[in-house]
């Protein structure tokens, strides 16, 4: 497939820098709890689940990097905070370990969603990494699983914590799967084989099921996710950018 | 055998170079400074966390993210396997994390300073973790055999950490004049803390944790040890080392230096260093707001082994 025309290689170009983006600004937030988790165990867990993101964000970042003949690092630290693509979903700090499980919950299905999907493209660089990306994913999703269903039946402030960020972050994880621009120049040429609508029916379906499974409600969905699911920005997030780009943007040019 | 000849028995078999499992019998004495020594090593790498994670966020570029993330990950981890070995000598985890941040114990001087730029990032993971290496892999030896094993398994991780600091330095050095300055201003800053690490120089008559051999070698020796591979190494890469009286006495057969402070060093221990009350009100904090997760999955303190 090196033979994409150009819009078609933009369309694609906008699907990967979308998940590089998720995976890079969530693996920064996660970041932040090495060290200092609630007990050290889970930390070292944590610190791991964090690093896979930011290796997978890496990964992408070099697919889109060799299609575009940009770099990885300068896409992944060289832009405006207003330029990154990730999804609402991940404009939030981390705030409190319910938070942070519950939106880890949320997005690892939704990337779970995405990745079997992209195991079938043909695009095959992406079919590649999406099969090897899964592998770590699986040993994530049980994680996060294990904590939703601990921190549901940990007792009354525990299962209320998690159940007000459930609800703070419904609305936000459904624009994981807002539409992108090129979408369905994407599907047509089976580079993304489903439309991201189907794939997040599929999502719905499944975190419904274990939403259920540990007594907590699933808070109403109102229809499709907004246009500007990928591109709403917030204080948070432009901290964070702040604070990623403190030192690689210190000095022009310079190689750290 | 009475408890004072079983004693006797006991510090033949230690000074001799025996070996100590955790159900054997030990006298108490013992016990209690083998728990002080790696409570204290404990601390210190829960505590050596967080003057390189406040630099997690900051990390340049994706590998030095993902190579400093899994650095400060390898830390905790050192403290887990660290805390568990001091477990089994009769102390609890739960009990040795509330007296470090209520300030009833200790942990090194290092990490009560600053960390002032990314430069300080890579001193640190080069240079403090490479001191501290050559006082871990004498404890390879360590008479108390569960920590001399853990030992070997920390050595390996830190060796790992040296080359991402020599790297982080060594890229800084190559760089930009600012970055030149930025590592040498570093290195001004840390050295002191780095020659005061391993402590004054003890009587080896008296030192019990020499003579029981919970370490192997004495403070000097290890500072000794440290100059010896690092200065070299430190001087090549074009940085000058903050003290005109450095230099090896061939006569001697050792490096010669200026005193280091050790006011300093002590007045740091105790809590009084510049960064100390900060670092242990952020843990204290970070054990407070986190405090409900505990009590969700093993119950409130006291009702289940914490």
């Amino acid at each position: 497939m090196s033979d994409l025309d150009t819009q078609t290689r933009d369309a694609l170009a906008e699907l990967l820098l979308a998940m590089a983006d998720d995976e890079f600004v969530l693996g920064f937030w996660d970041s932040e709890w090495t060290g200092i988790a609630p007990i050290l165990e889970e930390d070292v867990a944590m610190s791991s689940v964090s690093q896979d993101e930011i290796g997978h964000a890496k990964a992408l970042y070099e697919l889109l990097a060799g299609l575009t003949g940009d770099d990885a690092d300068k896409i992944a630290f060289g832009r405006p905070a207003e330029a990154y693509r990730h999804a609402a979903l991940m404009n939030h700090a981390r705030t409190d370990w319910a938070f942070s499980i519950a939106r880890r919950f949320l997005y690892e299905h939704a990337d779970a969603v995405r990745l079997e999907s992209l195991a079938a493209s043909s695009y095959e660089p992406l079919a590649d990494l999406a099969v090897k990306m899964r592998r770590e994913e699986t040993y994530h999703l049980l994680h996060f699983d294990l904590w939703l269903r601990r921190l549901a039946e940990g007792g009354e402030e525990s299962h209320s914590r998690l159940r007000g960020a459930i609800e703070a972050l419904w609305p936000d994880a459904q624009a994981v799967f807002a539409p992108l621009a090129g979408e369905a120049r994407l599907v047509a040429a089976r580079i993304l084989p489903e439309s991201l609508e189907a794939l997040r029916a599929r999502w719905l379906e499944r975190v419904t099921e274990r939403l259920q499974a540990v007594g907590l409600a699933v808070p109403p969905t109102a229809g499709s996710p907004e246009a500007d699911g990928r591109t709403r920005r917030t204080d948070e997030f432009a901290w964070l950018h702040g604070e990623f780009t403190m030192v690689s943007g210190s000095e022009a040019d310079a190689t750290w | 055998m009475d408890d004072a000849a079983r004693a006797d028995t006991f510090y033949a078999h230690v000074s001799g170079g025996g070996k100590v499992e955790p159900d054997d019998w030990m006298p108490d004495d013992y016990r209690a400074a083998v728990l002080k020594f790696v409570e204290m090593h404990a601390n210190s790498e829960l505590m050596g966390v967080l003057p390189e994670r406040e630099w997690i966020l900051r990390a340049p570029t994706l590998r030095r993210k993902l190579a400093l993330t899994s650095k400060v990950q390898d830390e905790v981890g050192h403290a887990q396997l660290l805390y568990r070995v001091a477990e089994d000598l009769g102390k609890s985890r739960e009990q040795m994390l509330q007296d470090l941040i209520a300030g009833k114990t200790k942990f090194h001087n290092v990490f009560h300073y600053p960390t002032r730029s990314w430069a300080d990032v890579g001193i640190i993971a080069w240079l403090v973790d490479a001191a501290a290496i050559v006082s871990q892999q004498a404890l390879r030896d360590s008479s108390y055999a569960p920590y001399a094993r853990t030992m070997k398994k920390i050595c390996w991780e830190e060796s790992v950490h040296i080359m991402h600091g020599r790297d982080v330095v060594l890229t800084l050095m190559n760089g930009t004049d600012a970055q030149r300055a930025s590592v040498q201003d570093a290195l001004d800053r840390w050295w002191g803390p780095l020659m005061q690490m391993h402590g004054p120089p003890t009587n080896p008559e008296t030192d019990r944790d020499l003579i029981w051999k919970i370490k192997a070698k004495g403070n000097e020796q290890l500072r000794q040890e440290f100059l010896s591979i690092y200065v070299p190494r430190i001087r090549e890469l074009g940085l000058v080392i903050p003290d005109p009286a450095l230099a090896y006495d061939d006569e001697a057969g050792r490096w010669a230096y200026t005193e280091p402070d050790w006011d300093e060093l002590r007045s740091v221990v105790t809590g009084h260093g510049p960064k100390s009350q900060e670092r242990l009100e952020f843990r204290r904090d970070a054990r407070a707001t986190t405090q409900w997760v505990r009590d969700a999955i093993i119950g409130p303190v006291g009702t289940a082994a914490a």
